[in-house]
């Protein structure tokens, strides 16, 4: 039998970080993982992760993939693909499952990391082709290159629901609308902002009916639902639709540990059954660690740092790092985890109604409903000021685990702080230099630049943008508001792109002067989906 | 309708492998080499894979990552293929399942197997 000191299961983010950390420090490791590519979820997230820099914000998902393929390779890790962990077994005794045969190997040590699987809620006529999970949209546009479909109706307002959205306008499909029967957005609110200003509508306390259509989904029926999640009778909208995307949650893939003797909890919170672990994953079987989303659902960059931490302290379990040098690591590691599940999105935080930003302003309760910070809401965040001149207007209202926007800024015009879940705060003496930076760098696509005296009767206003075709100098279309709806005419007065932007372009617009806290999007074409969509049955 | 993406805007050119035949359901299509064969139906406009067996349910891809077994087919004489994890190659056979054989087989008319637009 094949003997490892680490055998490692699933090479998603958190298996590779604890791969590169055990073998930094001499441990025999082998990652295991049944796809035919490593990274896990990583390769399929296109967009600019949050965090500091530490937790490698600003990045785009495959980005930070490539990086920790290279550094796996780097540290002599051995990865096997399309090789299915079936079992763990007494001695820590593990069987792989690869071409069509089964293998037994041995590791002094075991980390499972084998992340999560999607939640699915029936509805009439979920079994319809078109029906597809979130993870399947985004392995058909963003691995492959094909679109799911041409109309999606999106089930689900958690950040994947927000993400994959759109994810799904940047790859050429229109999102006719995003329901939750939640009363409330559960994502973060500027992942909701980017996808209610390009105009699709959100349909909080809704849920799917049922799905149309006979061989494959031609239609659905969504209803309202009361406090109680029923169906209110009367309160039917009927979209076409090709497509209907379920995000609904996901659960942690955790049976290799129940199977393993692991002493397992039923916690909501972290999604469903967990293994209960020490600080540092370890699991009630002494040597077998759980690490990432198998151990409670969270984000690749808390699950990059727990196999981090998993991986030391296994390699200082087994001798191969000394005391002084683990607790250094630890202490550094835990440290930058603790900074990522603060904020009002913070796991302890799951299922709390919350009213009050850190700062005491009050949470738009729009954004929470619509997607969108109201006008009359607007001014309450200390990133909102206006003043003569060119200056960043910084529309993130929720104490989120970011600050992109504070490194951007080589001027100080910009500050989050010492604590990344605070506001960012723009600084009305700095001088703004135009430079750009801080649009392209922020995570949420929060930031415009807006210049009230561009000239005599118009304002300028520079705002990020993904999408192709890219507008060019000189096209006169029109500008939306935060709520996606088109209010005045616009001309399209400047078209960046830079490497340093990392293909987020910046499109400046010139709107009439009274439009300057208004247009937040541009559109070639006067119609807005908002109105074409949700008709009556 | 185009259902391939041909430039992203942020993953720019998506890199594809060498443009092959094979047949779906007799008639012969391409897709390309090393690409899921339910990624290249996707991008043909096909939505049902496969019929039940009792109730005769069209079914399609559901997770494309090999774990719900919606999408199989029958691939080269072989039924219940998971399609999302099986490439297409040169020459290959893809066909329509009902219950567990090919959909020729099967004497019923209503099941016309898959659309294509
Ligand atoms: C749409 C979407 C958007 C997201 N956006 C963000 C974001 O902005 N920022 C952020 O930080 N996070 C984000 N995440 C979350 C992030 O992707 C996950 O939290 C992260 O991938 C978890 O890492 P992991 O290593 O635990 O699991 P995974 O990435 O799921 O990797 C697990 C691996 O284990 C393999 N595996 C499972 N079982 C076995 C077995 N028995 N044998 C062999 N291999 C096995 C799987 O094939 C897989 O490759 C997003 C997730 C989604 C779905
Ligand atoms: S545009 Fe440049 S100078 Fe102005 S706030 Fe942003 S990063 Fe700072
Ligand atoms: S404004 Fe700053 S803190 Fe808010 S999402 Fe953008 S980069 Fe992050
Ligand atoms: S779509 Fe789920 S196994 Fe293929």
């Amino acid at each position: 039998m094949k003997r490892y000191d680490l055998v490692i299961v699933g090479a998603g983010p958190s298996g590779l970080s604890a791969a590169i950390e055990a073998a930094g420090y001499g441990m025999k490791t082998v990652v295991y993982d049944e796809n035919s590519r490593p990274g896990g979820q990583l390769f399929k997230q296109i967009h600019k992760f949050f965090g500091s820099k530490e937790h490698h914000a600003k990045i785009r998902g495959f980005r930070i993939g490539e990086e920790l393929l290279q550094e796996a390779s780097a540290a002599g890790v051995e990865v096997q693909l399309e090789s299915t962990v079936t079992g763990i077994y007494e001695d820590k005794e593990v069987t792989v499952q690869r071409k069509g045969h089964i293998e037994h190997v041995k590791g002094d040590t075991i980390i499972v990391a084998t992340g999560a699987s999607e939640n699915m809620v029936p509805f009439g006529g979920w079994d319809l082709p078109g029906v597809i999970g979130a993870g399947a949209a985004q392995t058909m546009m963003n691995l492959h290159g094909v679109k799911p479909g041409e109309k999606v109706l999106m089930l689900g307002s958690g950040n994947v629901g927000l993400v994959v959205s759109f994810q799904l306008m940047q790859a050429g499909c229109e999102v006719v609308a995003l329901v939750d029967a939640a009363p409330a957005i559960g994502g973060y609110g500027v992942h909701a902002a980017k996808l209610a200003r390009c105009g699709v509508p959100f349909y909080m306390s809704h849920t799917i009916t049922k799905a149309e259509g006979t061989d494959h989904v031609t239609g659905v029926v969504i209803s309202q639902v009361n406090e109680k999640f029923q169906k209110i009778p009367g309160t039917e909208k009927h979209f076409d639709a090709d497509t209907i995307c379920v995000a609904v949650g996901l659960s942690p893939m955790s049976q290799l540990l129940k199977m393993s003797g692991c002493t397992m909890s039923d916690d909501p919170k972290r999604g469903g059954q967990v293994p209960e672990t020490d600080e540092y994953g370890e699991t009630s079987v002494s040597g077998v660690y759980a690490a990432g989303d198998v151990s409670g659902i969270e984000e690749a960059s808390s699950a990059m740092i727990e196999g981090r931490i998993s991986g030391t302290r296994a390699a200082y379990e087994m001798g191969f790092v000394s005391e002084e040098d683990e607790i250094k690591e630890l202490t550094k590691l835990k440290n930058d985890l603790l900074s990522l599940r603060r904020g009002m999105f913070a796991p302890g935080n799951k299922g709390k109604k919350i009213e009050k930003t850190e700062e005491g302003i009050n949470v738009s309760q729009n954004l929470l409903t619509k997607g969108y910070l109201s006008e009359a809401e607007i001014f309450r965040y200390p990133g909102i000021c206006r003043k003569k001149g060119l200056h960043p207007v910084i529309e993130c209202s929720q104490n989120i685990p970011c600050n992109p926007c504070q490194d951007a800024c080589k001027f100080s015009c910009i500050n989050v702080g010492k604590d990344i879940t605070s506001l960012p705060v723009v600084n009305p003496l700095a001088k703004c230099s135009g430079c750009g930076m801080c649009v392209a760098s922020c995570s949420g696509q929060a930031i415009f630049l807006v210049d009230e005296d561009y000239d005599e009767t118009g304002a300028s206003v520079t705002l990020p943008y993904e999408f192709f075709p890219l507008p060019r100098v000189g096209d006169q279309g029109y500008a939306r508001n935060r709520a996606g709806e088109i209010v005045c005419k616009a001309e399209v007065i400047s078209v960046k792109s830079s490497p340093a932007y990392d293909r987020t372009n910046l499109l400046t617009i010139r709107v009439p002067k009274d439009m300057a806290m208004k247009a937040r999007f541009y559109a070639d074409r006067a119609e807005t989906k908002a109105e074409t969509a949700g008709g009556a049955v | 309708m185009e259902r391939r993406i041909t430039e992203h805007p942020i993953l720019g050119t998506i890199e594809k492998g060498r443009k092959v035949s094979f047949t779906y359901d007799g008639k012969t299509v391409e897709g390309y080499e090393g690409e899921p064969v339910a990624e290249a139906l996707k991008a043909l406009g096909v939505m049902v894979h496969r019929y039940t067996t009792k109730k005769h349910r069209p079914r399609g891809i559901f997770c494309a990552i090999g774990r719900c077994t919606d999408c199989v087919m029958v691939v080269d004489g072989v039924p219940n293929t998971r399609t999302c994890i099986t490439s297409v190659r040169e020459g290959m056979t893809v066909e329509t399942q009902v219950g567990v054989v090919p959909a020729s087989q099967v004497k019923d008319t209503v099941l016309k197997g898959g659309i294509m637009a």
